[in-house]
């Protein structure tokens, strides 16, 4: 290499370092109107409203294609049989009743009358029978379909009732039935599912239509006319496809899209620090159903000890990890259930940080510094450990910070970060491991027997941390025969005071989904209802002052 | 040595090389803040008296981090080659004394070797063991010792046959001390050559591996995994990306200018007396 070389490389370097620095100031000059967004008008419909996602749909039949970007759009089109209304209770969306029989194993759901295809033609109980076959054909490539092979007899009796019978009382069946969207048997009958022309020209029932799907750009939707629930107040969705994270927020930052996902940095840093944002754009903040944990492998020593697990919980400060990592953007959980709803033990509060009383516990477990080097023994031996995450940043972070609170009350952790799938095949798998810090996201129904239960402990399955207790495996099973919701409450919330007190997992923080929408967009519930603000975006409207005059479809 | 002196890309390189030494010794000394110390009311500040290159996603300051950062990244670089060389001089000097079917033997291997992207190879290793300091130091050392192999067997194959060798072999000098004393003090100047060009590639591996998560591991620092804290924020926080960027550009750069300043006033070929 000659010095000239060398030169022009530091040179290039250099400059490459300041355009990738300068970027984040020429953004701002692109806002398009100084219009003011701040007046609420009364509610009217028309208008667009132009969102960004980063994948594109493979297909918009939901079962099949998988991904969320597919049920993001899919479920603009398509009904089910009931959905989860704003404060998550279940209510009718096709069907209009629905009841349980006797020996709670058989269901039968009466649909709305009248209920029509976007093709005008109707909608019976012949296209859920057909969608349960669908869902349930060993042909069709879903991974939905183990919840509705539980039915052993499906059965239409007449055009708006159909009859489910499962084999024992199967509490999570009505929440299956909500995710279930019907697809119409006249349309899709003789074709094979899996790879029909059908789910790129789909024919719903829902708020939207397809209209044009254009590859690698948007899809656009617009009203259904013949819509089951009612007619929506916006006129067309536009879903752009836009990869990446950062080009989003420039789109948003130029108003060519209303609404995005956020990060916690660009929610509670970069916002702020732009005010010329703030004008125009909304933000909002809803628990999402998910939450971060750190949890011991109870099979190893001297984690299979109540009062090791409680120390460590005792060490831990939630709050510093959800300031730290999240930016303050979260809550703390005390069961594995999200905040706020009903299946979540009010009750129950997570352990505060009190290194004091965890000192104590360990003391109390035989764990201490007999050499004076600042962490604990018990039999000669140091209590140190590995703390495994996958790649994660957020996740690594909250190590980081755990690593440190374990070190003051004399603790010795690494810290270990593993690819996703290395981690679950090396590490999860075949149990080893000692500490992980890993989340779970949750379903709206609160059956969790395949993480809990003790029979679920096979390698593959997701009690890999070996939780073992018979009463939480008695409330777990009553908890899947008992169809009455507020008994099945109490029983959750029983099975969630019992895991709180055995600590098998340090609850560590459940995250915000946070989210910016244009001003333009109004009827939006804020705060957010335990649903989200999305339960009700066919209320959402764009008055006519605000509405864009043209489109940009590019 | 007056050549070498005279030489400003020498200069500048060995300026380069000493400062960011003398910054990683005394890193304790100078460093402002602990650069594990976690401050989570302090994330990601921008440059200013208090911090001089801002702090991190954890609030820990990024200076700091920085000078620990230098120590690991250095470290990495010496011990790796150091390793690769004393590889390399073995098998290169067995291959270019002996030749024959040992030379055959030693060099398809270092073909075979060369065959394979070192990178990937490092990465596949490194997936199989714990990724620690240690680990990175010895598989770079391990995947790097063929261009020092070919250097040495080189040196030899052309001093083997000299008239000063023979002289020392006739007068009864077993085959170590033929090697030892005659040979390699005479084929030293390319392996120095080749080392430090060495140490700026190892730098770079270690960075690109703690950059990919598999290398130096949270929450001790190395100028790789700063950088990688940094992508996240790169839109907003530009100091985690620039200031790991600038080191390992110039660091990098300042072997590079030293190894080949050396090569050159070293090179009798370049000679100008």
């Amino acid at each position: 290499m000659t010095f000239q070389d060398s030169l022009c490389k530091l040179l290039s370097a250099f400059l490459l370092c300041f355009v990738i620095a300068g970027c984040s100031d020429s953004t701002s000059s692109s806002t398009v109107n100084q219009k003011d967004f701040n007046k609420i008008y009364p509610p009217a419909n028309g208008g667009t409203m132009i969102d960004a996602m980063t994948g594109e749909p493979s297909g918009l039949i939901a079962m099949i294609a998988g991904e969320s970007a597919a049920s993001a759009i899919a479920s603009n089109i398509f009904n089910s049989l009931l959905k989860y209304d704003r404060n998550l209770d279940l209510t009718g969306e096709l069907a209009e009743s629905w009841e349980i029989s006797k020996d709670k194993k058989t269901i039968t759901f009466h649909l709305k009358p009248g209920l029509k295809w976007a093709d005008n033609q109707s909608l019976t109980s012949e296209d859920v029978l057909f969608t349960w076959q669908k869902v349930t054909d060993e042909n069709t490539r879903t991974p939905y379909g183990s919840d509705f092979k539980l039915v052993v007899k499906a059965e239409t009796p007449d055009p708006s009732t159909f009859k489910v019978t499962y084999d024992a009382p199967y509490a999570p069946a009505l929440d299956t039935w909500a995710g279930l969207h019907i697809l119409p048997k006249h349309l899709l009958k003789d074709q094979d599912i899996n790879t029909t022309a059908f789910s790129r020209k789909p024919v719903g029932s829902h708020y939207y239509q397809l209209v044009s799907w254009k590859n690698g750009q948007y899809l656009k939707l617009t009203r259904n006319p013949n819509a089951t629930q009612g007619q929506a107040r916006i006129d067309s969705l536009l879903s752009r496809i836009i990869p990446d994270k950062a080009a989003q927020f420039l789109e948003l930052s130029a108003d060519n899209i209303d609404s995005m996902g956020l990060n916690p940095i660009q929610y509670a840093r970069i916002f702020p620090a732009r005010p010329e944002l703030n004008k125009n754009i909304a933000l909002y903040k809803e628990l999402g159903n998910n939450y971060t944990y750190l949890g011991f492998n109870l099979k190893r020593k001297p984690f299979d000890d109540i009062r090791v697990r409680q120390a460590i919980n005792y060490a831990i400060d939630k709050q510093e990890i959800i300031d730290g990592v999240l930016l303050g953007l979260g809550e703390p959980v005390a069961s594995p259930y999200k905040p706020g709803t009903r299946w979540s033990n009010p009750a129950l509060k997570s352990y505060p940080y009190d290194p004091a009383k965890a000192k104590a516990l360990l003391k109390d477990a035989g764990f201490i510094d007999s050499n004076g080097d600042g962490i604990l023994e018990k039999d000669g031996k140091p209590f140190a450990f590995e703390i495994l995450t996958n790649q994660n940043k957020e996740r690594e972070m909250t190590g980081v910070l755990i690593q440190r609170r374990l070190r003051e009350i004399g603790i010795d952790a690494n810290i270990r970060v593993l690819e996703w799938a290395s981690f679950l095949g090396r590490f999860i798998k075949p149990k080893e491991f000692d500490v992980v810090v890993l989340g779970w996201s949750l379903s709206l129904d609160p059956d969790q027997y395949s993480i809990w239960h003790s029979s679920q402990q096979a390698p593959g399955q997701f009690n890999f941390i070996s939780y073992s207790n018979p009463r939480v495996d008695k409330l777990l099973e009553a908890g899947r025969l008992e169809l009455d919701p507020d008994k099945r409450m109490k029983i959750y919330h029983e099975f969630s005071k019992i895991l709180l007190e055995d600590s098998p997992i340090v609850y560590l923080s459940a995250g915000y989904g946070l989210s910016a929408i244009h001003k333009r967009v109004q009827g939006i519930s804020n705060p957010a209802p335990p649903a989200g603000i999305g339960y009700n975006t066919y209320e959402w409207y764009i008055p006519k002052v605000y509405a864009r005059h043209e489109i940009n479809e590019q | 040595m007056k050549k070498l002196l005279a030489n400003p890309l020498v200069l500048i390189g060995a300026f380069i090389i000493i400062s960011i030494l003398l910054l990683a010794l005394i890193a304790p000394l100078i460093a402002p803040y602990d650069p594990e110390a976690i401050d989570v009311k302090a994330i990601l500040l921008a440059p200013s008296s208090m911090h001089w290159m801002g702090t991190d996603g954890l609030g820990r300051d990024v200076f700091s981090r920085m000078l620990y950062g230098a120590r690991i990244s250095l470290m990495v670089g010496f011990v790796a080659v150091g390793i690769a060389t004393a590889i390399g001089i073995f098998l290169g000097a067995i291959a270019g004394y002996y030749r024959g079917w040992v030379d055959t033997v030693i060099m398809r291997s270092v073909d075979v070797m060369l065959s394979i992207p070192t990178f990937f190879l490092i990465l596949a290793v490194i997936a199989f063991l714990t990724p620690s300091i240690w680990n990175i130091m010895i598989v770079i050392g391990l995947t790097s010792w063929m261009g020092v192999t070919r250097l040495v067997r080189a040196e030899f194959l052309s001093l083997r046959n000299r008239e000063f060798v023979l002289a020392a072999q006739t007068l009864g000098a077993k085959d170590a001390r033929l090697i030892f004393t005659h040979l390699l003090p005479n084929s030293l100047t390319p392996i120095i050559v080749s080392s430090i060009l060495g140490i700026a590639s190892a730098v770079l591996v270690e960075s690109g591996l703690s950059f990919l998560g598999l290398g130096v591991q949270a929450p001790q620092a190395s100028w790789g995994n700063i950088l990688t804290d940094g992508k996240e924020y790169i839109q907003f926080a530009w100091w985690l990306s620039l200031f790991p960027g600038l080191a390992i550009l110039i660091t990098v750069l300042g072997y590079n200018l030293l190894g080949d300043g050396l090569r050159d006033a070293f090179n009798p070929r370049s000679s100008q007396l």
